[in-house]
């Protein structure tokens, strides 16, 4: 065990040695002069290019600038942004809560409904309940996750008039009305999360229902529903558990349209902002930031799937 | 609870005039979302009796839609909240430092007063200021505050302010840049009121300057130089509203400044809101939404195509203003084939302006221009317009084969071989489709092989400022003096990045300077003229049409169009770019 852990941290020291490479790499690969952005097309003061260029060390060699951004980055220190004089970790820690809630609540919401519709079509294969449940997950999986966030708004803002069409209602504001601005986001990104969950519990499941084991319980007059939810969905729950991990991971760097859409300020908004800017520090700092929590949590999966299946373990 | 007020009660439709016939009412339209915003705030020192105001009639609005400015109608009530979305966050709050497009302005101008203000019959007359006046070659401008004006946290506002701001103001990102085109080298306190202003060369249009957001917005300068980076979260300026709470990317309040010196026509102290919510919603069709749905009560949009949705929907009253802003597109005269007139003028005279305002979604909203005036404006000119290269495709046909024929054609390409062109656009969907329409016709004459290219907008602007450009979409024009945006436009190459065309011609510089130089409004008309036509019998630009901007908002809300200067002159409006004023602002019962 003590192996398998040394070696999952050091494949992720690794990884994250990749990641703010190559993020710092495409970063200054993008097309254009960060100076220019900055000025925009008015006139300029003289000398105020160099003096830019000396504060983002513009004029430093490649990896002079990517190993003094890393050496502070190591230390939490992600540098402040130009454009809006805010420290890029003070930005992060700020949106991190939002993007985080958003994931939690669409990986919750995704979860809770996938698991009895994949149970259902496992247990019904073959029959109406599958093929409805399997056509509606196809359908699900094929809608992209801002048109069905437009559906929403239009549905429960501009029609019902329940729920508020956009913007983010903080935890500190009272509970409920966070969850009237968060329900909509996240049941957006909770769609194809669902429709993937409930496909992969379904086909875990049609493989644990075909083993001896449960053959024996249903000899010994078990029932359907208790064989299902206490001896099946278990063993079928493993691929599952590793899907909604990189899923969680994903949907941290992956929430920018729907947050955009819904003028949710977390991550993905900030990163965009960033982006139409060149606000290099702020895309650096949530590019390697997203990504390494990516790879941080895939980590942690990696080492609890090891814990709870002792076939890895062994390995 | 709210107080109820009589502000007015006349209503006097100042203004608009034109839209003449000929622009129709047929089919016209904007550029939505173009490359650069060379948009500036400016001056305009002179008013055309001739004329009236910037803001114009769009080419077939419904009756219910507002395109012009008007004296209020409507008793004015004090109290209430209102929610406004717009289409994008205020990265910073520091006018100096901080570049600011319009949503940024909607929350500074709560924030900040500005010294002069731009009003709806042309030119700028005083706002924090009392006086502005000039010496007789331009070159020192003395201006005399308002007295008894304090700032949000009680330090009162001296001339020894404004001296004091101007170190920081030279070291500011948004300001230096300001600061270099007007020619500013000083600023000096006189006495506890007045300010002299020192310029190093003539500069007619200096008022503009001062109603200019990184210069003409006062602040605390000990406390911006105490902590910069905590003035733009929690500005300090002299305007109707405080802040109360800044939640960037989310919502920023604002709330009503009990100390605020100005009054309306009664001698009621403004502002009339209690408080602003804004709030960034970058969708357009979400802004539009939360405006349907009531999660707003108040939107922006400089998209013609939200206009459009939102004139098509009920419940809610807009506010509509096109100005100078033109949207089309230039060549790099300084790249072949475009440094040969023929190609410009060829290709120029294959753009379908029709089409492509359809295109872009622009059809009964906004106005095909033929200079970077629309027709309604002070400084538009029959001379410009007549010289501008209109579609005849036939006659851009021949233009092209000319320089195919030339054996010493520019692009080293030999004669009867087709012309190579790149169009460039930023990825917005209504651009793409008004690209494709003039590449079809660009195609269409089997003259050109068309490479169509998109970059995001940073990219783009970057692709003009660095001279990598070829064909590339554009927009031109300011609601204020033409000094600003034209004289840069003209300037040596060399020296300035906002000759985006590469195109030096010393007569053009020469009007341009001079024009900088004189007050006198009928020769400066003139000589803008002069480059307006210059610029289009070179086909240096061409154009689609004027950019359609918007506020809409729930019934009841009344104010954005018709607040007035201190001294009681009608303002512009939601001129430029749907910018609203928010200390006349109010919800009527």
């Amino acid at each position: 065990m003590a192996k398998t852990v040394a070696f999952v941290l050091l494949r992720l020291i690794a990884t994250l040695f990749a990641v703010t490479f190559l993020t710092f790499l495409m970063v200054a690969l993008l097309p254009g002069d960060p100076v220019d952005t900055i000025l925009g097309t008015g006139p300029r003061a003289p000398g105020i290019e160099e003096q830019i260029r000396e504060d983002l060390n513009l004029d430093d060699p490649f990896f002079v600038r990517y190993f003094a951004w890393l050496g502070d980055a190591v230390t939490g220190d992600l540098g402040t942004s130009y454009i809006t004089d805010q420290p890029v970790a003070d930005t992060i820690q700020s949106r991190l809560p939002v993007t985080a809630q958003l994931a939690f609540m669409s990986i919750f919401i995704a979860v809770v409904i996938a698991i009895p519709v994949g149970v259902l079509g496992a247990y019904k294969q073959g029959k109406w309940a599958d093929t409805v449940t399997s056509s509606a997950a196809q359908v699900a999986l094929s809608i992209p996750n801002f048109i069905f966030g437009i559906f929403l708004i239009w549905l429960f803002a501009v029609q019902l008039n329940w729920l508020p069409a956009s913007n983010w209602n903080r935890f500190s504001e009272g509970v409920l009305d966070n969850l009237k601005t968060s329900i909509l986001p996240a049941m957006s990104l909770a769609l194809a999360q669902m429709a993937l969950f409930s496909r992969l519990v379904r086909s875990d499941m049609i493989a644990t229902l075909r083993e001896n084991y449960i053959l024996s319980a249903r000899a010994k007059g078990l029932s359907d529903r208790y064989i299902l939810f206490r001896h099946a969905l278990r063993p079928s729950s493993l691929s599952l558990m590793t899907i909604v991990g990189i899923a969680f991971g994903g949907l941290l760097g992956g929430t920018v349209i729907v947050e955009s859409l819904f003028a949710v300020p977390g991550l993905g908004f900030s990163l965009i902002a960033a982006i139409n800017g060149r606000d290099i520090l702020v895309i650096q700092g949530i590019t390697v930031f997203i990504a390494a929590m990516f790879v941080i949590i895939n980590t942690v999966v990696d080492l609890l799937y090891a814990v709870l299946d002792p076939r890895i373990r062994r390995k | 609870m709210r107080q109820r007020r009589v502000v007015t009660a006349l209503a006097i439709p100042l203004v608009l005039a034109f839209v003449a016939a000929s622009c129709g009412s047929d089919d016209s339209s904007s550029d939505t979302d173009t490359g650069g915003d060379t948009t500036e705030a400016t001056t305009e020192t002179e008013t055309d009796d001739d004329t009236e105001t910037d803001t114009t009639e769009a080419a077939s609005a419904p009756e219910e839609v507002v395109t012009s400015v008007a004296e209020e109608t409507e008793s004015a009530v004090f109290g209430g909240s209102i929610t406004i979305g717009l289409e994008s966050e205020a990265t910073g709050l520091r006018p100096w430092e901080d570049s600011c497009s319009s949503p940024c302005y909607h929350v500074m101008r709560s924030i900040y007063d500005p010294l002069m203000e731009q009003i709806g019959e042309g030119g700028y007359g005083p706002f924090l200021a009392e006086s502005l006046e000039s010496n007789e070659d331009f070159t020192v401008w003395t201006m005399t505050l308002r007295p008894d004006v304090t700032f949000h946290n009680g330090t009162p506002l001296t001339a020894q302010t404004i001296a004091d701001m101007f170190p920081l103001q030279q070291a500011g990102a948004a300001g230096s840049s300001v600061i270099a085109s007007a020619n500013l080298v000083g600023v000096a306190a006189i006495d506890e009121l007045t300010v002299e202003y020192t310029l190093d060369a003539p500069t007619v249009a200096f008022p503009a300057t001062l109603a200019s957001g990184p210069v003409g917005f006062p602040f605390d300068p000990a406390a911006a130089a105490a902590d910069s980076a905590g003035y733009s979260t929690n500005p300090i300026g002299t305007g109707p509203f405080v802040m109360s709470s800044r939640d960037i990317d989310n919502e920023t309040i604002v709330e009503r400044n009990p100390d605020y010196w100005n009054v309306d026509a009664n001698g009621d102290q403004l502002p009339y809101l209690d408080s602003i919510s804004f709030r960034p919603i970058p969708d357009e069709g979400t802004r539009l939404d939360a405006l349907l749905s009531g999660t707003t009560n108040a939107m922006m949009s400089l998209r013609q195509g939200t206009i459009r949705d939102a004139r098509g929907a009920s419940g809610i009253e807009l506010i509509e203003f096109q100005g100078n802003n033109t949207g089309g597109g230039m060549y790099n005269t300084s790249i072949p084939p475009f440094d040969d007139v023929r190609v410009r003028s060829g290709l120029s005279r294959m753009n379908d302006q029709e089409r492509v305002i359809e295109a872009l979604g622009g059809t009964g909203i906004s106005l095909p221009t033929t200079q970077w005036f629309s027709a309604d404006n002070v400084w538009w000119t029959q001379e410009a317009a007549d010289a501008y290269q209109s579609f005849d495709f036939e006659a851009g046909k021949a233009l092209l084969q000319e320089y195919i024929d030339d054996p010493a054609r520019s692009d080293g390409k030999a004669p009867g071989e087709k012309i190579d062109v790149e169009l460039s656009c930023p990825p917005d969907p209504t651009l793409i489709a008004a690209m494709q329409v003039i590449e079809q016709v660009w195609t269409g004459s089997e003259q050109v092989n068309v490479t169509l290219t998109q970059f995001d907008q940073a990219t783009h602007i970057n692709n003009a400022v660095s001279d990598t450009h070829r064909a590339h979409c554009w927009r031109w024009g300011s609601e204020g003096d033409p000094s600003a945006s034209i004289n840069p436009f003209v300037a040596p190459s060399a020296d300035s990045v906002a000759n985006f065309p590469n195109f030096d011609d010393p007569e053009m510089l020469a009007w341009a300077l001079e024009a900088s130089a004189t007050d006198d409004f009928e020769r400066r008309k003139e000589l803008y003229s002069n480059i307006m036509v210059r610029i289009n019998e070179q086909a240096i630009t061409w154009y689609s049409g004027g950019t359609a901007v918007m506020i809409a908002h729930e019934p009841g809300i009344r104010g954005f169009n018709s607040w007035t200067l201190p001294d009681g002159t009608l303002g512009v409006g939601i001129a430029p770019e749907a910018q609203a004023r928010w200390f006349q602002v109010f919800i009527s019962e």
